[in-house]
């Protein structure tokens, strides 16, 4: 260590300026230009915070519209139940690179939590929805542990499997009251009962942590980690990532976040029976979703959920016909644009931006106010 | 000088083969150590075994006078040992940027903090961003940070590795040819960078290396492995005037 140069204590201690001694010969054009680029970036992104708080904002004025009625906002809320189930299977397969055909089952985990905690010990919904969630976020840690070393098709074919034996058990187990099915009493949040609008904007609640929550892990060092195991697992380990670690955290926000959809999918129909949860087509419907959509994008799905949700709302009487469509829409995305809805409609965008940046990389100098003064700060440093 | 890095013994077989007969190496702390040998001697076996890639049956391996025999691959970055890989192997998808940011993963601290963004997060964030750009810098790769990694030529991808690998402020990097493929040009700016992160940032280097006017040049001292055994161990100066790799090796070639 004692043979290590000045340059290299400079290169641990990790100071911008000092070590951008390092290549001289790039550094001042390279300093500002950088400064310049985080500044477009800085920008892009507080774009994304003001477009996603805006779309939140009217989701939440859209109860209060003239001409909206109790049923619509049930409609909607069911919609968004729909997509947050998604995010969830989104995390493990968009972002993880895990395929699961087995959300169903963490769907029916947080929906029986809850149901259960609910009739016996009259529980309002928060602690149905933590309850719920973090059960399924138990469950989910276990299967991450149990499928280990499962990858590709055999992964779908273990949580095809977990969704089945999920199944199985709400089918034969006298707790879960089978087909018969539990009945809930109307909906309460803390002391307060609330109805259809009450709960679609419990609904938005979920949906804003949530989409917060992959937001936050997407743009994290965890992100990167599950990404990077996603995009070659030996060069991930190569750089440290923890393989066993991530892939079990990977499932297990990937529960949770499916699990709380279930809690509310329970409680908004306010009856919970295996009829309903033993079935795969939840399974199979979510990772549609995430597929159409587009499982490795934010707004993926979104758009994938809306997708699933309302195609049988609109056929009404060919419900059936939803089946097909889906798996024509699937097929369709598949060939056509593989990374789904979300990547084909944000082209323009993503086209405007990297031109944008492009723009700015040609023309380093002009650098805002701000980062202006950032520089000559650290210049004074 | 102390004792880096250290196997003694190893044995690796896959079937019939024994890639890693009874191979030992030590690397001194701040020298750049050569490994050569023809091709299916066993360098990149041992590499692996060295890394914690690849399991031996038998043989003793030592960080600093520490049994590390059962550690796993990513535990020996939280050592202080990075790697790359003889056949490129980057995240192909992700930009410039993300693969470095990938590489000082084990620099995130608590991940549940790093996930929830809790204080200090957003800072930690910003000091590895400045690292990797730093780092791109020490490479010459700060004009590509945002490009994606698959639209860049094969020396820049090179170098993609290596920066990734010098994310993680490694203390020893084993190279596994680095400069394969690479025109004459794109292997001269290597050989420099090479020096450069052992010069002036203190790391360890081992390289596996088949272009000998490299290695002859920036190596302190040189192993020869021979069907997966030790044959020579010596400066290059006497490893090229060694009969036994004359024969074996260098002899086969001119
Ligand atoms: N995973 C494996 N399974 C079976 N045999 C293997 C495996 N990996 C390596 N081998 C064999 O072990 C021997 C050593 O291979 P290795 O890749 O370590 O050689 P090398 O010295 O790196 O060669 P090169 O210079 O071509 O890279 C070869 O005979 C190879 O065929
Ligand atoms: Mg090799």
């Amino acid at each position: 260590m004692n043979e290590m140069g000045a340059a290299g204590r400079r290169f641990a201690r990790g100071n911008a300026l000092e070590a951008a001694n390092l290549a001289p010969e790039a550094a001042a054009h390279a300093q500002r230009q950088r400064l310049a680029l985080a500044d477009a970036k800085a920008r892009f992104q507080k774009q994304n915070w003001v477009g996603t708080v805006a779309l939140f904002a009217v989701a939440a004025l859209f109860p209060v519209l003239p001409g909206v009625e109790g049923w619509m906002a049930y409609t909607v809320a069911l919609v968004i139940i729909y997509v947050i189930a998604t995010q969830g299977v989104a995390v493990l397969t968009g972002y993880t690179g895990l395929v699961t055909v087995g959300h169903g089952g963490f769907l029916a985990i947080g929906a029986y939590t809850s149901a259960l905690l609910t009739k016996h010990y009259h529980t309002e919904l928060i602690t149905g929805l933590i309850a719920g969630g973090l059960m399924s976020a138990f469950i989910g840690c276990l299967l991450g542990l149990i499928f280990l070393r499962l990858s590709g098709a055999f992964m779908a074919i273990g949580t095809l499997g977990f969704a089945f034996f999920v199944g199985t058990i709400v089918n034969n187990v006298n707790l879960f009251e089978g087909r018969e099915g539990i009945s809930l009493p109307k909906n309460r949040i803390l002391i307060w009962e609330i109805g259809d609008v009450g709960f679609y904007y419990v609904a938005l609640a979920v949906f804003a942590l949530t989409t917060l929550l992959v937001y936050c892990l997407v743009r994290s060092g965890v992100g990167r980690a599950l990404m990077a195991l996603r995009d070659a697992e030996k060069a991930a380990e190569s750089c440290g990532i923890n393989r066993v670690f991530y892939r079990t955290l990977a499932f297990s926000l990937s529960a949770f976040i499916t699990g709380l959809a279930g809690v509310l999918n329970g409680h908004i129909v306010r009856f919970i029976a295996s009829e309903v949860y033993a079935d795969i087509w939840y399974s199979v419907d979510f990772l549609v979703a995430a597929i159409v959509g587009g499982s490795s994008f934010l707004m993926g799905p979104l758009l994938g959920g809306i997708f699933v949700a309302l195609l049988p709302f609109f056929l009404e009487e060919l419900r059936e016909l939803a089946f097909i469509l889906k798996g024509v829409a699937l097929i369709l995305v598949l060939m056509f644009a593989p990374a789904g809805l979300a990547e084909v409609f944000g082209r323009p965008w993503r086209a405007w931006r990297r031109n944008k940046l492009e723009r700015v990389r040609n023309d380093g100098a002009r650098v805002s106010r701000a980062s202006l003064d950032k520089l000559t700060k650290l210049e004074a440093r | 000088m102390a004792s880096h890095f250290r196997c003694e013994n190893v044995m690796v077989r896959f079937g019939g083969v024994v890639a890693c007969n009874d191979v030992s190496l030590d690397v001194e702390e701040g020298k750049i150590v050569g490994v050569i040998g023809p091709n299916g001697a066993g360098k990149t076996t041992l590499f692996n075994v060295l890394s914690r890639f690849q399991d031996f049956s038998e043989g003793k391996l030592f960080y600093r006078e520490q049994r590390i025999d059962r550690f796993r691959p990513h535990q020996m970055v939280r050592l202080g040992l990075a790697r790359t890989f003889q056949n490129i192997n980057l995240f192909v998808e992700q930009s410039v940027l993300s693969n470095i940011l990938i590489g000082s993963h084990c620099l995130i601290g608590n991940p549940l903090a790093s996930l929830f963004w809790l204080p200090g997060a957003r800072r930690t964030e910003q000091e590895l961003t400045e690292r990797a750009i730093e780092t791109a810098a020490l490479l010459h790769l700060e004009r590509d940070l945002d490009t994606v990694v698959k639209h860049l030529p094969y020396g820049h991808q090179k170098r993609v590795e290596l920066a990734r690998a010098l994310a993680s402020r490694p203390k020893i990097i084993l190279l596994d040819e680095p400069v394969a493929g690479c025109n004459d040009e794109e292997s001269a700016e290597l050989e420099k960078i090479v020096r450069r992160i052992n010069r002036e940032l203190g790391i360890t280097v081992v390289l596996v290396e088949h272009d000998m006017s490299m290695v002859m040049s920036v190596c302190d001292y040189i192993y020869v492995l021979n069907f997966g055994a030790n044959l020579a161990r010596g400066t290059p100066a006497e490893i090229q005037s060694n009969p036994d790799v004359i024969n074996a090796y260098l002899g086969k070639e001119e």
